[in-house]
């Protein structure tokens, strides 16, 4: 590398160091905001909080929309995992092993949901589903969020079938297993930090999904951002605060939960 | 030469029944010709080796052997069964592969031992086979590590158990040594062959170093351009190459242009020089000579003097050009006098280096020099690497 901190002047260290702070604080300050008005007594998240109180929190576990809301989110966000990982799998192996006339370009069509704006998918798989009228259905919520979620799981899981070495599968072919036994019992335990990956990111992506959620939504079915969406167009109240601290608590322990499962094979490798 | 001579123990008869048999053995990528109509006998128990460079058809005829590429064309059979329908997971042999191809999850117990466990053998057999295994190639201590906790070298030999302990009665290699360095490679080559000659298994070797082959096997079948272009022992490879490009690939060789004066003597550089009879060969034909370095001799005009040509023996002027000094033995490029560069080797004796630009006489018997009438041009001027 040619630019080191040692080899960098001392004034340039410094100026790097302040304005990496800033970045860092300019992207933080608004979740330490909504945490930190989540726990104000203020009703009117004023900042600084005049006190400190868990009443808002009381008022969101009481309320059966919000526990609702969030039970759909939790719900949907799981589905969503699941069927992304089970069509993103055979996907990722049909992409990486297939020898076809038009490969590139079904890896583009599987990758595009993460290139166009999602209010068009929004739209398009609204007016679909109102025919149809599926809309404000769970069916619904998972198959347009299957949609911006597969992306994800495919390309994590080509990219550990890519650094996966094929000889290995070979191996347990020669050594008698069918290849269906050997992809099961060697090619899965060797390209499962990819399949974590992209389940992980498969969640994240839907439970905290709004564009399309707000389509699909009905009075009955909603996921938490939505309600949250709603709720701040009637009233300004702390409970939103509430809802997204919870929302990003659980975010952050699934990328917790995620690094803590790459040390893990990291050590086992 | 460092071949292990005492490692070409007898074959089995040439009237044996054979344990695989290749048929008119085809691959072909499109227009490419990866195997061209193939044919060999592969005897029990021997341990055969593929010899080329890359794309030569080596490891495409392994991996149809194998059953991980369909042949074009061709048969190959076990005993006389078919093996072309058989599906890889169910040929019951053994393979190890250039990358070790360990599994990556599995300790170095259930590495060796997964064979078992997808037959299904009872825990208690599968124990004391995996056991054996382990005492084999010496990893006992290191049964509960993972692939990754080990050496290149280690990695290997848990593979060649992986593929012995459901006793195999082929065993295929690919190149399994070529990641490791030279050192490591000479000691598993070592216990390679005492490991072929305690279990007495079928070996089918693949490798592009001529040094390994020589080595391991008992016999060496030289691919090139998807055909076999010499098949034998070690020895009668190197001694009595079948044509000009094994001479060429296999060792060092010189290459003598001569035309046929009659059936047993020749005109080199408007000199008659005699060579092994050639029955049939008309006067006038072009020929090739070709000469190991190691059995031609270099004598200065003076000590040509006093040692009288011996009958059968040739003798031409020459020019040295160049020497270079290699301890137990030195080479002398020469030129004679139309120009024809040969490549010397002479064992170190005591006797001063003759210097770059000494006048000397170049000697060699008729008997060791083969003779060949077809050969083609780029087969001779092969970048060869000194054995």
């Amino acid at each position: 590398m040619l630019l080191t901190a040692n080899a960098m002047g001392k004034g340039l260290r410094r100026g790097l160091f302040l304005s990496t702070a800033l970045i860092a604080a300019f992207l933080l300050l608004p979740i330490v905001f909504i945490v930190l008005l989540s726990f104000g007594s203020s009703q009117w998240l004023v900042f600084p909080p005049p006190g400190w109180t868990l009443k808002w929190y009381g008022q969101f576990f009481a309320n059966p929309q919000w526990m609702d809301a969030a039970m759909a989110s939790l719900k949907v966000a799981v589905l969503t995992t699941v069927f992304a990982l089970l069509l993103g799998l055979p996907t990722a192996f049909a992409l990486v092993r297939g020898r076809f006339a038009g490969r590139d370009f079904l890896y583009g069509l599987f990758t595009l949901p993460m290139i166009v704006p999602l209010v068009i998918i929004a739209v398009a798989v609204y007016a679909l589903f109102l025919k149809l009228g599926y809309t404000g259905t769970l069916f619904a919520f998972v198959v347009s969020h299957v949609i911006v979620a597969l992306p994800f799981t495919v390309i994590s899981i080509i990219n550990s079938l890519k650094l996966f070495d094929r000889s290995i599968e070979d191996a347990a072919v020669i050594c008698g297993a069918s290849r269906l036994q050997a992809v099961l019992k060697v090619t899965f335990p060797a390209i499962r930090p990819g399949l974590i990956a992209g389940g992980l990111f498969a969640f994240l992506v839907s439970w905290d999904e709004v564009v399309l959620s707000v389509m699909m939504a009905s009075p009955t079915l909603q996921t938490l951002p939505v309600k949250m969406w709603t709720t701040l167009r009637q009233d300004l109240t702390p409970v939103i605060a509430v809802a997204s601290t919870l929302l990003i608590g659980l975010s952050l322990a699934v990328m917790l939960i995620a690094a803590l499962i790459k040390r893990r094979n990291e050590i086992r490798a | 030469m460092k071949s292990a001579q005492s490692a070409q123990s007898v074959l089995p008869p040439d009237t044996a029944k054979p344990l695989v048999s290749l048929r008119h053995l085809s691959k072909h990528y499109g227009s490419f010709k990866a195997v061209d109509d193939l044919a060999l006998d592969i005897q029990e128990g021997e341990f055969l080796t593929f010899l080329g460079s890359s794309g030569s058809g080596k490891t495409t005829t392994l991996m149809m052997l194998a059953g991980f590429e369909t042949p074009s064309a061709g048969e190959i059979q076990v005993e006389g069964r078919s093996l072309v329908q058989v599906p890889p997971h169910k040929r019951n042999i053994g393979m190890v592969f250039q990358r070790y191809s360990l599994f990556p999850h599995l300790s170095v117990r259930d590495n060796i031992g997964f064979p078992l466990s997808i037959r299904k053998r009872d825990a208690g057999e599968r124990a004391r086979r995996v056991e054996d295994m382990l005492k084999l190639v010496q990893l006992q201590a290191f049964a509960e590590r993972r692939p990754s906790q080990l050496s290149g070298g280690q990695q290997q030999r848990v593979a060649i158990a992986r593929a012995l302990v459901y006793e195999p009665r082929i065993l295929l290699m690919d190149e399994p040594l070529g990641a490791l360095d030279k050192k490591l490679r000479e000691d598993l080559q070592d216990e390679l062959r005492q490991l072929h000659r305690r279990l007495g298994i079928t070996i089918v070797y693949v490798t592009h170093d001529q040094e390994e082959a020589m080595r391991l096997s008992q016999r060496i079948a030289i691919f090139s351009h998807g055909k076999i272009v010499g098949l034998g022992s070690g020895y009668d490879l190197y001694q009595n190459p079948p044509n000009a490009f094994v001479a060429s690939f296999l060792g060092n060789s010189n290459f003598l242009r001569v035309t046929a004066g009659g059936h047993a003597v020749a005109r080199f550089e408007g000199k008659d020089v005699a060579m092994r009879p050639m029955p049939g060969v008309s006067a006038g034909t072009d020929l090739l000579l070709m000469i190991r370095p190691e059995k031609a001799q270099v004598l200065t005009t003076e000590m040509a003097a006093t040692q009288p040509l011996i009958s059968g023996w040739n003798e031409v002027s020459a020019r040295i050009e160049e020497v270079v000094f290699l301890g137990e033995s030195q080479t002398y490029s020469v030129k004679t006098h139309k120009g024809c560069t040969l490549s010397i080797k002479a064992l170190t004796n005591g006797l001063p280096l003759l210097a770059a630009g000494t006048e000397v006489r170049v000697r060699w018997a008729a008997a060791d020099a083969c003779v060949y009438s077809e050969w083609n041009e780029s087969d001779l001027n092969k970048t060869t690497v000194a054995i």
